[in-house]
């Protein structure tokens, strides 16, 4: 990592212009990873990145030059260039940097790093060594463990000396059931801040043999019907419909350009009066925190909504000044490669008052979607779709028969009015979040809650 | 750094990795550089510009091969390297052999094509062309609201391999993009959203007046869209459609996938997959693709053909690995992508038909014409071929085209698609995919479900 005079000199050269703020990002990556298939160990991968990025702002203007060379005289020219491009502005100042502020929302017992590729190994075989075992259907088995350790500096001309480490490790099992001529799979693949204590402590067979379960399932599933009906959304991953429906749209990456439908609602009702929500990326050791965002804020814990009333934005320094409104520490970028934005972190709908039993026992005909897939959502139009991994029909108010290949469509706006039950079991699940800043590790999370009509996509009308 | 700073670094790495106990080894060096700039609400909002390299390092032991890969090229980096890519080794226990490849009779592989007009690509060009342009997609009809997106990229990427066989492989590309996305209020009040693309590699080459067409159409074509009642469609997917569909399930031709049981195309090669009408085929040095590729990063020669031929599925693509499993030879397709060697395709060609795009949706005379599909990521199994997929288009009546369509579903099976396959259009269309692109017309679809909530 850079000195802080190196930085300084770097901040006075992007300065020589007409910016009024100078931000200097330095990242640190190393990652490791060992993945299996069928036993055999058929990826063993290792690496090491380092970088620098260099961000000018001018108003609501920005330049943002990169490299991967670290070289002082190498970043001195690109920081030159930089503010040659740099257009309108009043001229800034660089304030006194403060003493570097070293923090970390990762809870380290056992250091994933220090942990052979051997031992990751040996857990990872006793995965595969079940499921091709477990049933004659299972065809496939397939494992991985990936664990990235990635410290990020940030300077900037307001004094911010801010530098904050993440270790991160994922765990990834799937299993594939064959019949004739129909593959299914079934997933888990949670993430973690925590040490590799995460790993030995992990139900791996109970979490193998609930991967087995749902892709022999499914496997024998017929296809979900069409039609709009009542949606039941399981907890945990079910909360990616609340993170693509209304978590970007509350971004101020499309706020701030007024391509969101909820741009000026603050205050308003977006949601049934049963919904609250909140981003929180201060949970201790989990998969989507960090201490210190990448443009030097504290990391925070954000009420999104409060009984369907829309209470904040998830807003970055550029989004900020775009709404005339305090950056809220959501800033983040998967890595030097990419200028900043705003971003989710552990986004979920908070636990209601219902026992998840009672939602389906109170639900006569509809959908209950155990296992989603991923989706994605226009922030200008609303539109919005998701893949269901796995699901059953309700009847008359008991689960019914498994069903396959169902996809649920609608305007994110319409699904937040239309949750009518929120259960009490609310829990996150890791996933990985793209978007205009890169690949960033997010939870997603929700207790059960039922949608009263979302329409559905499968291949059967009924 | 410079490539022949890179090759100094490469060709020490090597020598060492030989001494460290690697059987044999190669190194490659990836660079990219490149400057992009955004228009805001008659600005510049945004410009980017970078500069970045990575060596990517693998060696081979009993038949295992272990990779490492860092941007720190410096000569302390060799033991990390070296270190690192045989602890994999130790751990790996794969059953089919790798290899460290080089053919004697070419061992010097170079094919350079940076465009001559390159230099054109300056920050003041690019800022002309894309304020000039944001204003007159808003002046196209006074229901756009705003344009959210607009952004010209450049970049340029030399290529090196060299490895302990004495193979020496220098490839590079460079391009040029441009996307702009726009909304506009539609007379209900709501929302609609649309853009349009533009690829190659001279910036005089790009034809605003033919942009703002295709732009205007892929935006106010929308308005008034609404749903459709459920039921099945004769339907034609349109080339951008057809493309994004094809492409999401383009990992069943790849010989790995087969043999790793996850392709239901595994062991009918040779077979009738498809309609008759339906010729794919792979081109590597094809005359209207922006990017050339005359060999794969394992040293091997590309060559071009037919992966269906006429509806019978001629060939999968193989790299070394898995061409050596199925004993035969490579046809050329390893590359790096991420890290890791494997199959991957240069430039794809859907074959033509004869008919229009107009001359197609006559002969559906009723039916939907999708023009984009959305979820792609999620909403289809890749194994099983099923997919059900949001999606948008128009109606067919009468055999022409009829009032747009939005919120609903289409759902289906990939392998039934390609079946059913009843007519090919001759309006091509390319998108950059795998190492190229991917060049594909309209095609018409005997039937597909539709799911809306019209009654």
């Amino acid at each position: 990592m850079f000195n802080d005079s190196d930085c300084l000199r770097i901040l006075e050269q992007a300065m020589s212009t007409t910016a009024d703020f100078a931000e200097v990002f330095q990242e640190v990556t190393e990652s490791k990873s060992v993945s299996l298939l069928n036993g055999q160990v058929i990826r063993a991968a290792t690496n090491y990145d380092t970088g620098t990025g260099i961000r000018l702002l001018a108003g609501t203007n920005s330049v943002y030059v990169f490299s991967s060379d670290n070289d002082i005289e190498v970043l001195l020219k690109l920081a030159k260039e930089a503010a040659a491009a740099i257009k309108g502005g009043d001229k800034g100042s660089i304030e006194e940097l403060k003493a570097l502020c070293s923090t970390s929302k990762a809870t380290i017992e056992i250091d994933p790093m220090s942990v052979a590729k051997s031992e990751m190994v040996d857990f990872l075989r006793q995965s595969s060594d079940f499921a091709l075992n477990y049933n004659p259907l299972i065809t496939q088995a397939a494992s991985s463990i990936a664990c990235v350790k990635r410290t990020a500096r940030v300077i900037n001309t307001r004094g911010v000396n801010a530098e904050d480490t993440t270790n991160r490790i994922r765990l990834s099992v799937e299993t594939i059931a064959t019949k004739d001529n129909e593959k299914q799979s079934g997933r888990v693949a949670p993430g973690t801040m925590r040490g590799y204590e995460f790993i030995n402590e992990y139900p791996l067979i109970d979490k193998t043999r609930e991967c087995c379960d749902t892709a022999i399932r499914m496997v024998n599933a017929g296809y979900a019907p069409s039609a709009k009906m009542p949606v039941i959304l399981g907890n945990g991953f079910g909360g990616v419909i609340f993170h693509e429906a209304c978590g970007h749209a509350l971004e101020a990456t499309s706020v701030g350009i007024r391509n969101s439908y909820f741009t000026d609602m603050l205050g308003q009702q977006i949601a049934s009066s049963i919904v609250s929500a909140r981003d929180n990326a201060t949970i201790d050791g989990e998969w989507g925190s960090y201490a210190t965002d990448d443009e030097g804020n504290t990391s925070s814990d954000l009420l999104l909504i409060e009984n369907g009333i829309l209470k904040n934005y998830l807003v970055d320094e550029l989004g900020g000044r775009r709404m005339n409104t305090k950056p809220t520490g959501c800033s983040r970028r998967q890595n030097y490669t990419y200028a900043p934005t705003s971003r989710m972190s552990n986004t979920y709908i908070c636990n209601g008052e219902t026992d998840p039993k009672d939602i389906i026992a109170n639900t006569e005909y509809g959908l209950y979607c155990t296992q989603m897939g991923g989706g994605s959502v226009d922030t200008s139009t609303g539109d919005f779709n998701f893949a269901v991994n796995e699901a059953f029909m309700v009847r008359n108010g008991k689960i019914a028969e498994p069903v396959r290949g169902a996809t649920l469509i609608g305007k994110g706006q319409e699904i937040l009015k239309n949750i009518d039950m929120v259960g009490n079991d609310l829990l996150l699940s890791a996933g990985m979040c793209g978007s205009v800043s890169g690949g960033v590790p997010v939870t997603v999370g929700q207790p059960t809650i039922r949608v009263s009509s979302i329409l559905v996509g499968g291949r059967d009308a009924e | 750094m410079d490539i022949k700073q890179a090759k100094k670094f490469m060709d020490k790495l090597v020598n060492a990795g030989k001494e460290y106990g690697f059987e044999e080894c190669e190194a490659c060096y990836a660079t990219e550089n490149s400057m992009s700039i955004d228009i805001l609400r008659g600005e510049v909002s945004s410009y980017e510009h970078s500069a970045s390299g990575a060596v990517s390092f693998r060696g081979l032991k009993n038949g295992q091969m272990g990779y490492c890969s860092t941007n720190v090229i410096e000569d302390a980096s060799i033991d990390y390297l070296l270190k690192s890519a045989m602890e994999n080794c130790d751990v790996l226990n794969d059953e089919d052999p790798q290899f460290i490849y080089c053919d004697e009779n070419n061992k010097n592989l170079y094919y350079s094509q940076l465009s001559e007009d390159y230099d054109k690509n300056t920050y003041e060009r690019f800022s002309e062309l894309g304020l000039k342009l944001e204003k007159a997609i808003l002046a196209l009809d006074s229901r756009i609201d705003a344009v959210d997106y607009l952004t010209i990229s450049c970049s340029t990427g030399p290529y090196l391999i060299i490895n302990s066989k004495g193979l020496h492989s220098y490839r590079d590309s460079d391009g040029i993009s441009l996307m702009a996305a726009a909304r506009a209020t539609d007379s209900d009040g709501s929302v609609k959203s649309g853009g349009h693309y533009w690829i190659g590699k001279d910036i005089d080459d790009f034809d605003m007046d033919k942009f703002l067409v295709k732009f205007s159409e892929n935006l106010l074509g929308k308005m008034g869209a609404k749903s459709v009642k459920s039921g099945n469609y004769k339907t034609i997917l349109r080339s951008e459609a057809f493309n994004q569909f094809f492409m999401v399930f383009f990992g069943n031709f790849l010989a790995t996938t087969m043999q790793r049981g996850l392709s239901l195309l595994e062991g009918k090669e040779g077979e009738k997959i498809a309609s008759d009408c339906l010729t794919v085929k792979e081109e590597p040095m094809y005359d209207k693709a922006l990017t050339k590729i005359p060999f794969d990063d394992e040293g091997v020669l590309t060559t071009s053909k037919a992966i269906i031929d006429k509806g019978v599925f001629a060939t999968a693509l193989y790299d070394l690995k898995s061409a050596n499993k199925a004993g035969r030879e490579s046809t050329g397709n390893g590359f790096r992508g991420g890290s890791a060697v494997s199959e991957m395709p240069t430039n794809l060609v859907v074959e033509p038909g004869d008919k229009t795009f107009d001359e197609l949706v006559e002969e559906v005379g009723e039916g939907i014409i999708l023009t984009d599909l959305s979820g792609l990521h999620a909403g289809v199994n890749a194994i099983s071929g099923d997919f059900s997929l949001l999606c948008e288009g128009y109606l067919i009546e009468n055999g022409k085209k009829g009032r747009p369509v939005e919120q609903i579903t289409v759902a289906g099976n990939f392998y039934d698609v390609i079946k059913s396959i009843k007519s090919v259009g001759n309006d091509i269309i390319n998108v950059p995919s795998g190492e190229g692109e991917f060049f594909t017309p309209s095609v018409y679809i005997e039937s597909l479900a539709i799911s809306g909530d019209e009654e």
